[in-house]
C-alpha cells in the first residue's frame, strides 16, 4: 500500500500562486480518491478555506497548540490525502518546526510520505527559503512548483537542479475567470463539453501532471 | 570494580531546574548503558522519584541515617554511578556535610569521582551561590550550568558583571541547557515519565502511549541538545565508563 502523501504548498511570498496551486491539487484527489484533507495556514491572503470549504479546515503554526492541532493530524497514515496550503507569513515557523520536531524521519516512520511543493518566485527571499529547504528536506521530497505566470522566464539556476512541477501561465481573463469564489476545475471540465477550450486543456494538462507526480511518489518507495 | 562517582545536582535557589537537570543525567546514562542510581533529597515527596521510581530513593540528607544510606554503600552497590539532587537551600548544607565526613578528602586524593551541577538561575542571588559553593569545590568537577528556563542572558549583556560570576572559579566548566517548550515540558510533567519514554511515545509501564508527535519532538530535539553538552564534557568518561553509541544515533 503506497504511503499516506501529505502536499505541502509554500512559498515565503505572497501572490505567486500557492492558493490556486493548493486550489488545483485538492480537487484533482477529491476527484481521484473520493477525500481529501485541506489545511489552510493563510491568515492575511486569500485563501483555500474561500474556495473549498467543504473539505478545509483552517490551521495556526504560531503557537504550540496550534501546530499540534495540525501536525498530529497530518502525520497519520490513514490512506487520507492531505494538503497544506502555507501562507508566506508561516513559512518561517512552519519550516523551523518542522526541522526541530523532525517531521521528516517520523513521517518515515510512520508510513507517510511529504511533499514540499515550493512555489518558485526570482527574488532574494525566495532563493535563500529554497536554499534553506534543500538543506533540509531529502531531494526527493522537494518539488520546485515553476509557475509561469510569476517566474515569466528561466527559473534561477539554484533551483533547477531538482524535481520540478511546470504550472503553465493562463491569460489574464481566464485567471479572473477561476479567481471567482464558486469557481471548480472538476466542475468545469465536467460541465463544459468543448474539451478544445484552453482552460480546459490547461486543467486536464495539471491534473495529468499530478497523477505523474503521485506516480513518482509511488515508484520512489518502491 | 570502577572507582564510585557521586554526581550532585544542586542549588541553593529554588524553581532553577535542578530535578529538571537530574532527570536528564538519568536518561543520559540510561542510554549510554551507565548503571546508576538516584537519591532525591526532597523528602518526604520527591519529585526524581516519580520520574524514576526504579533507581531513585527518597532520603534526607539532614539526618546521619540517610547519609550514611548514601556514601557507607558507593563501594559495595553495583551501579557505580550515584545521582543525588539536592533540593532547593540544601546545596551548602550539603557540600559541608561532605567535607565534615571526609568525603571531599577522598575525591581530593582520587578514591572518588566527584561531580557538582550547580543550577543557576537568572539573578544575582543565585550566581552569588557560586562563590559560597566553590569553597569546596577541590577535587571536585565542578559545572556551572546555565538553565535557560526563561529567556534570560545570564548578564552576558553586561561583561564585568558576567566575568565577575562567571570567571571567578578558575576550573568550572559552563554548561548550557536550553529551554524547553512549555507545553511540551507540561505534557511529560502530566505523563509523569522519563523524557527518554516520553520521546519514545511510551507510558510508565512501558506500554504504548499516545503523545502528541510534535510535543515529542521539541523533547527529542530539546534533549539531544543537553547530551550534546553532556557529550561536550565527555561525562561517561567522567564517570569512568565507555561511550558508547546511543539507540537514537544508530
Amino acid at each position: 500500500m503506497p504511503a499516506t502523501p501529505v502536499y505541502i504548498i509554500c512559498s515565503p511570498r505572497p501572490q505567486v500562486g500557492k492558493t490556486l496551486l493548493a486550489r488545483l491539487l485538492a480537487e484533482f484527489l477529491l476527484l481521484k480518491n473520493g477525500n481529501v484533507a485541506a489545511f489552510d495556514v493563510n491568515l492575511k491572503e486569500p485563501s483555500l478555506l474561500d474556495y473549498l470549504p467543504g473539505i478545509t479546515e483552517t490551521a495556526d503554526v504560531t503557537d504550540t497548540y496550534g501546530k499540534m492541532q495540525l501536525m498530529d493530524r497530518v502525520i497519520v497514515d490513514d490512506g487520507l490525502a492531505k494538503v497544506i496550503d502555507l501562507g508566506f507569513h508561516a513559512f518561517d515557523e512552519f519550516f523551523k518546526m518542522t526541522e526541530e520536531i523532525g517531521l521528516l524521519k517520523e513521517a518515515a516512520r510512520r508510513h507517510v510520505a511529504p511533499q514540499i511543493l515550493f512555489v518558485a518566485d526570482t527574488d532574494r527571499v525566495s532563493a535563500r527559503a529554497h536554499e534553506m529547504l534543500r538543506g533540509q528536506i531529502p531531494r526527493m521530497n522537494l518539488i520546485t512548483v515553476d509557475n509561469e505566470y510569476v517566474v515569466r522566464g528561466e527559473l534561477p539556476a539554484a533551483m533547477e537542479g531538482g524535481r520540478l512541477f511546470r504550472l503553465p501561465a493562463l491569460p489574464g481573463f481566464l485567471k479572473t475567470y477561476i479567481d471567482r469564489l464558486t469557481f471548480s476545475f472538476t466542475g468545469y471540465l465536467r460541465q463544459e463539453k468543448d474539451s478544445s477550450t484552453e482552460l480546459h486543456q490547461w486543467t486536464r494538462r495539471n491534473y495529468i501532471a499530478f497523477r505523474e507526480l503521485e506516480l513518482s511518489l509511488i515508484l520512489q518507495r518502491s | 570494580m570502577a572507582k564510585p562517582a557521586v554526581v550532585v545536582v544542586g542549588a541553593d535557589k529554588g524553581g532553577v531546574g535542578k530535578t529538571t537537570v537530574s532527570r536528564t543525567l538519568l536518561d543520559y546514562f540510561s542510554a549510554n548503558n551507565v548503571p546508576t542510581r538516584a537519591f532525591d533529597t526532597e523528602s518526604p515527596r520527591g519529585t526524581l522519584k516519580r520520574f524514576h521510581p526504579d533507581i531513585t530513593e527518597i532520603v534526607d540528607m539532614t539526618t546521619t541515617a540517610d547519609q550514611m544510606k548514601i556514601f557507607d554503600t558507593l563501594n559495595t552497590v553495583s551501579p557505580s554511578v550515584t545521582v543525588i539532587d539536592v533540593r532547593a537551600g540544601l546545596l551548602s548544607p550539603a557540600l559541608a556535610s561532605l567535607r565534615d565526613i571526609g568525603f571531599l578528602d577522598a575525591a581530593k586524593a582520587g578514591q572518588i569521582t566527584f561531580a557538582v551541577f550547580h543550577i543557576l538561575g537568572p539573578s544575582i542571588a543565585s550566581l552569588e551561590e557560586i562563590a559560597e559553593t566553590a569553597g569546596f569545590m577541590g577535587g571536585a568537577k565542578y559545572f556551572l550550568v546555565k538553565n535557560f528556563i526563561n529567556d534570560t542572558q545570564f548578564f552576558q549583556w553586561d561583561q564585568a558583571t558576567y566575568n565577575s560570576y562567571f570567571h571567578r572559579i578558575k576550573d568550572a566548566t559552563e554548561l548550557t541547557i536550553p529551554k524547553l517548550n512549555e507545553m511540551a515540558y507540561e505534557q511529560v510533567e502530566v505523563s509523569s515519565v522519563p523524557f527518554l519514554k516520553f520521546v519514545a511515545n511510551k507510558g510508565i509501564n512501558d506500554d504504548a502511549a499516545n503523545y502528541s508527535f510534535v510535543l515529542r519532538g521539541y523533547v527529542r530535539h530539546w534533549l539531544a541538545n543537553v547530551w550534546s553538552e553532556f557529550d561536550r564534557i565527555r561525562l561517561t568518561d567522567i564517570v569512568g565508563s565507555k561511550p558508547v553509541t546511543r539507540n537514537s544515533e544508530k
